[in-house]
């Protein structure tokens, strides 16, 4: 399946989900904010919003600042 | 509680609100905030770089502290509201530090669209404490808007030049309705001191404690300083006066 994450595409096999997702991205067990075609997904539905072909998703997290 | 800092019906005790942003280390940064006795700190939003994620701030900071997600980046009222929007999703506290920034230079505020992006985030259901310029009639219309606090630069974010737009700022603080934090611009204990005598309810620091040398040992200096200023706003300053007024006796004096 072919998804654009934080503006690279990427051409991931077997990423149903969200959840799925920050996992084959490595980011299991840590803190993602997640925006699917511009829109928030709540982090209580990471495990059920299911991915489609050409889904443009931005990856974000709380860094330093003032 | 004696003498909290009531915001959105939430009480704090200390009235120092700490910035997370240019420490040397995520441990500096931890030990600072605590040495400051806060109870909030900011945080902004980035885009996670999926080839190198690094440490995670959160894994630094106290657990009792609030988070205030920023609305740093954002050049619209459109673009602040989706990253609200993101942080509350995401699970963080649905209240925002709205700062709606188009000109690099002087990281000036644009209040049309800070006011905008207010309005609909309140509608919202968000807690909105926006930076803005010390304008007082935009501080009342943000107050109408719902907005939980109004936060006033004090000079040009990261400048330390401390509270250049004292005027202005005063006549918030008189016609205030909702706790000013002064937000910005502030380099010195001093500074923040000030702030708090002349009635503003907080400040929001942070370039001054994590570029000062000692950024832990700077963190308990502004702690203090705001301490001093907020005693002496209720202990009440004395009127200044243009000339001099005798501390000593001034007859039977000795000398006759």
């Amino acid at each position: 399946m072919r998804l654009v994450v934080n503006g690279r595409e990427r051409e991931l096999e077997d990423a149903p989900t969200v959840a799925a997702l920050l996992e084959r991205l490595g980011l299991q067990g840590r803190y993602a904010l997640v925006e699917r075609n511009g829109e928030p997904v709540d982090r209580a539905d990471y495990e059920e919003v299911e991915l489609e072909e050409g889904d443009r998703l931005v990856v974000a997290r709380p860094v330093a600042g003032g | 509680m004696q003498d909290p800092l009531v915001i959105a019906g939430r009480e704090f005790r200390s009235r120092l609100i700490v910035g997370t942003g240019k420490y040397p280390s995520f441990e500096t940064m931890r030990e600072a905030i605590v040495a400051s006795g806060t109870e909030m700190v900011t945080v902004a939003l980035q885009r996670v770089d999926l080839d190198a994620p690094g440490e995670s701030i959160l894994d630094f900071l106290p657990e009792d502290v609030l988070l205030l997600p920023n609305t740093a980046g954002a050049r619209t009222a459109e673009e602040a509201i989706r990253l609200a929007r993101l942080a509350r999703a995401g699970g963080l506290p649905d209240w925002i530090k709205l700062e709606v920034i188009p000109d690099p230079r002087y990281l000036l505020p644009d209040p049309v669209e800070t006011l905008r992006a207010a309005q609909e985030l309140v509608a919202d259901g968000f807690t909105v404490l926006p930076y803005v310029l010390p304008d007082p009639v935009l501080a009342k219309r943000l107050e109408a808007a719902g907005c939980a606090t109004v936060m006033p630069l004090a000079a040009p974010i990261g400048s330390g030049r401390g509270l250049k737009l004292r005027h202005t700022i005063e006549i918030l603080v008189e016609q205030a309705d909702v706790p000013i934090v002064v937000d910005a611009g502030l380099g010195a204990p001093s500074h923040a001191a000030e702030c708090l005598e002349l009635g503003a309810d907080a400040v929001l620091v942070n370039t001054a404690i994590a570029l000062a040398e000692d950024p832990v040992e700077m963190a308990r200096a502004f702690r203090l300083g705001v301490e001093a200023g907020r005693a002496a706003r209720l202990a009440g300053v004395i009127e200044e006066s243009e000339t001099a007024r005798a501390s000593s006796p001034v007859e039977g004096l000795v000398r006759s």
